[in-house]
């Protein structure tokens, strides 16, 4: 099996192995309503992780993102208020996509300008605006447009319209990743950004729309936040270290230039059905956080799989006597 | 003593060149032009300010003071797309390769946006390029499988591919066996020949007189002159690099003792690029490795040291030799001087002084506290004698010239005292004439205290001036010993190429 494709594959196994088992115990898990609310439950997280890939990508980490989600939230419950009705709405969203557009503008300064490494840079991001949120919001307040939250939430049968359309962005965004120039040259930039600069690609604009693209991302996520708790609260966000993990069970590699969208939207949904079916079963919710450990370990372990077999396969050699000829030894040489 | 030539103009042109790296000043108003349809020579020893001059030329660097006109066009900042835009093409000495990426992505990047053929068809792009340049290289291999040779052709390659007006080289041929070199000559000729202007900036002051019409020296970032290459000869340029005559470009050597005792044996070793391999160092002896490239020298180097995995038996000082892991040679006295020095051999953003003693920090330590004078004391004399030059025993080591570099990591066996075997990998690779020189000192002093040394070299000149013996290994096997009496470069070239004539079983060497 091609590399690449394990960490879809794998994912879509655990989505549908979750669930038939959840199915098998408990009837509803499959009916409509459930995997209606599952979807629009995983809309927040599909979204962040997305934008979470495309910092990964050129090398680096969002954390802010969650922290982002909130202020937009809270932005959303003074800009769309209830009392606004259709295209009253459009400024409103605007400045929400705004705050996330500042946001990323502000992290891509801070790594490409001031040179700082881009988890330190958005960990103050993350602090300035929780700060934020709470000014703005001391507790939660401010009901949100329901018009707004309701289209947002839109469906046909049980699918939401908006989980269609990730779908679709993910499967655009990795033809264009793997199949363009343009996506060759992202790739190119985050695996070797000196290299990349030599061969005279734009290197800080880049790394700058990888920024700017994750917070617009995590501003967009935000919407979906908000049709799921409808209040301005500033204490919600919590998704920064689960971005992170989708887009790395998705298949992104932690040092740049490797990553699939679609990966990390399966990845995404696993998740959040995780913490889906734990009410099921009626356990306590620290057994989701560590089967989502577990998993991740296990996941990066199986992602490696061929490294690792290579390698035990040379050191059994090593032991072994050995054969004049049929002498292979993996990719460890140098020259 | 610089005569007008014929009327061709200029396609670079620096004047005034200054740039200064915190308290070192790498260049101090350098002007230096190169004319359309010229091979321009850029010698001089490491450190002398040549890669910061190809920096700035190709607007990697931002000069302090200075103007660089590409084409007749000023280059206005430094940005290394609008250099290429103006037409610069560069072949960096450290290659400008996206390792993750295959070799046919890697040539796909390297060409203007515009010229790129649509991506469905990079492959058969890439492999007509290849062809068209007569390399013999798989378009679907991932760049990091090439070996060095090959990736130094891919990086010249890369750079032609922007059909440039001027194309910068520096140090072009540090991997490649001697037809490699002459493949690559001819392809800077043709280009040349086409109009292009090219800046060559190496250490092999034979292979570019060869080739070159003017010659610019540099010393200590300053311009020495630009010649005719016809008014010069590998001596005067010497002299002006270094700023003396150089006599004596090799330690001199003892009588080689026939009966000193046997302190390296190896028997049968074979690993997956070699052997199986005997072989005897005796006390005393430099035993060289000549061979083209690829040709498992490297690799039978780095399964002595235990780097890489190999079977048969070794022995060192009469005792087995394990060399499952480095720690066992490490143990036996068996010291590796890797040549990927960035990598391997150093660790790059550490002080001089730690790279310096980071192997024998418990000689220098007194009840598990390393104490800093005592560490001081011992690394001073070494700088001395190494003559290292440096600002700083401070200063992180990656911010020193490749040949002060290397001399620190031969600061190692020196230190350690108890070193039976020093196993030299193309020591003096990236490193100048006069640096060359305090390092074969170095090694021959470690020689005649007693250590037996393999020096694994694509330099002929080298093998045959340093060592005592050499060996000429061809398809991962001993092909043929050359003894003392016998050594030359003509003759060890003359091995190479008879090794290598014969028919061919693996894979063989690059184009």
């Amino acid at each position: 099996m091609k590399r690449s494709l394990l960490p879809p594959v794998l994912m879509t196994v655990l989505i549908v192995a979750l669930g038939a088992y959840s199915e098998a115990r408990h009837s509803e898990f499959l009916g409509n309503l459930n995997l209606n609310s599952l979807l629009l439950e995983a809309m927040p997280l599909i979204l962040v992780s997305l934008g979470q890939a495309s910092a990964l990508l050129v090398g680096g980490f969002d954390v802010s993102v969650a922290a982002l989600m909130t202020t937009c939230v809270v932005t959303a419950s003074y800009t769309m208020t209830p009392s606004m009705s259709g295209f009253a709405l459009v400024p409103g969203a605007l400045a929400v996509v705004g705050v996330g557009l500042a946001t990323g503008v502000f992290n891509a300064f801070l790594i490409r300008v001031l040179r700082l490494p881009s988890i330190v840079a958005t960990l103050g991001t993350l602090s300035i605006l929780e700060g934020v949120s709470l000014l703005l919001r001391s507790y939660p307040a401010g009901p949100i447009n329901s018009d707004a939250t309701t289209a947002l939430n839109s469906s046909v049968s049980f699918v939401p319209l908006a989980f269609i359309g990730v779908v679709a962005l993910a499967v655009l965004a990795d033809r264009w990743l793997y199949r363009t120039r343009t996506g060759l040259a992202l790739r190119a930039v985050g695996l070797d950004a000196t290299s990349s600069r030599r061969l005279g690609m734009p290197t800080g604009r880049t790394i700058l729309l990888a920024f700017v693209v994750c917070s617009v991302m995590a501003a967009i996520a935000g919407f979906y936040l908000a049709a799921e708790v409808q209040i301005g609260s500033p204490i919600i966000g919590n998704q920064a270290l689960e971005s992170i993990a989708a887009a790395v069970l998705g298949g992104a590699s932690l040092a740049g230039g490797r990553g699939s969208f679609f990966g990390t939207l399966l990845a995404a949904l696993f998740l959040t059905e995780i913490d889906n079916v734990l009410p099921l079963f009626q356990q306590p919710t620290e057994y989701a956080d560590m089967a989502i450990g577990a998993l991740i370990l296990l996941a990066l372990v199986l992602y490696q799989a061929p490294d690792l077999i290579a390698r035990a396969r040379t050191a059994r050699r090593r032991v072994q006597p050995l054969p004049a000829k049929a002498f292979d030894l993996g990719s460890s040489s140098t020259n | 003593m610089s005569i007008p030539g014929p009327v061709s103009p200029a396609v670079l042109s620096l004047r005034g060149v200054s740039k200064a790296f915190g308290a070192v000043q790498a260049l101090r108003d350098v002007t230096v032009d190169c004319r359309a349809g010229e091979i321009h020579a850029l010698v001089g020893e490491n450190g002398s300010g040549k890669s910061t001059l190809l920096g700035i030329a190709s607007g990697f660097v931002s000069p302090d003071e200075g103007i660089v006109e590409i084409g007749g066009a000023r280059l206005p900042r430094d940005s290394p797309a609008l250099a290429r835009r103006l037409g610069l093409g560069i072949a960096y000495q450290d290659y400008s390769h996206v390792l993750g990426l295959s070799v046919a992505e890697n040539l796909y990047l390297a060409l203007p946006a515009e010229d790129r053929p649509s991506y469905r068809r990079m492959h058969a792009w890439a492999a007509d390029t290849l062809q068209g340049f007569d390399l013999d290289i798989a378009v679907t291999a991932p760049t990091d499988s090439l070996s060095l040779a090959e990736r130094q052709l891919l990086e010249v390659v890369k750079a032609l591919l922007t059909h440039p007006k001027v194309l910068l080289l520096d140090e072009p041929t540090t991997a490649l066996g001697p037809d490699a070199v002459d493949h690559l000559h001819a392809l800077v000729l043709e280009q040349a020949r086409a109009g292009a202007g090219i800046v060559y900036v190496t250490h092999r002051l034979p292979e570019v007189l060869g080739v070159a019409d003017r010659v610019t020296v540099l010393r200590d970032g300053v311009g020495q002159g630009t010649f005719e290459i016809a008014s010069v000869s590998e001596e005067s340029l010497v002299a002006l690099m270094i700023g003396r005559p150089l006599e004596v470009a090799f330690p001199e050597r003892r009588a080689p003792h026939a009966d000193a005792d046997v302190l390296l044996s190896v028997s049968g070793l074979h690993g997956e690029r070699f052997g199986p391999i005997d072989l005897a160092v005796r006390k005393g002896e430099i035993l060289g490795i000549a061979g083209a490239e690829g040709n498992g020298q490297v690799q039978f180097l780095r399964a002595l040291a235990g780097v890489e995995h190999a079977a048969g038996s070794a022995t060192c000082d009469g005792a087995a030799l394990d060399t499952s892991s480095p720690l066992g040679p490490l143990r036996a006295g068996v010291v590796l001087l890797s040549g990927d020095r960035r990598s391997e051999a150093l660790f790059p953003v550490l002080s001089v002084r730690a790279n310096a003693t980071v192997q024998v920090l418990r000689r220098l330590a007194r009840v598990g506290v390393v104490g800093r004078r005592r560490e001081r004391t011992a690394m001073e004399e070494l700088v001395r004698r190494l003559r290292v030059r440096m600002a700083s025993a401070e200063q992180p080591i990656q911010s020193l010239s490749g040949g002060n570099q290397q001399k620190v990591s031969l600061m190692r066996p020196f230190l350690r005292g108890d070193v039976k075997v020093i196993l030299a990998e193309e020591p003096t690779q990236g490193v100048d004439v006069g640096a060359r020189f305090d390092i074969y000192e170095a090694l021959r002093a470690k020689a005649d205290e007693g250590v037996a040394t393999v020096v694994k070299s694509s330099d002929p000149i080298e093998l045959a001036g340093l060592c005592d013996r050499v060996i000429v290994m061809s398809r991962g096997r001993i092909v043929e010993e050359i003894p003392h009496g016998e050594l030359g470069e003509r003759r060890i070239v003359e091995a190479i190429v008879g090794s290598r004539a014969r028919p061919a079983t693996g894979e063989g060497a690059p184009a």
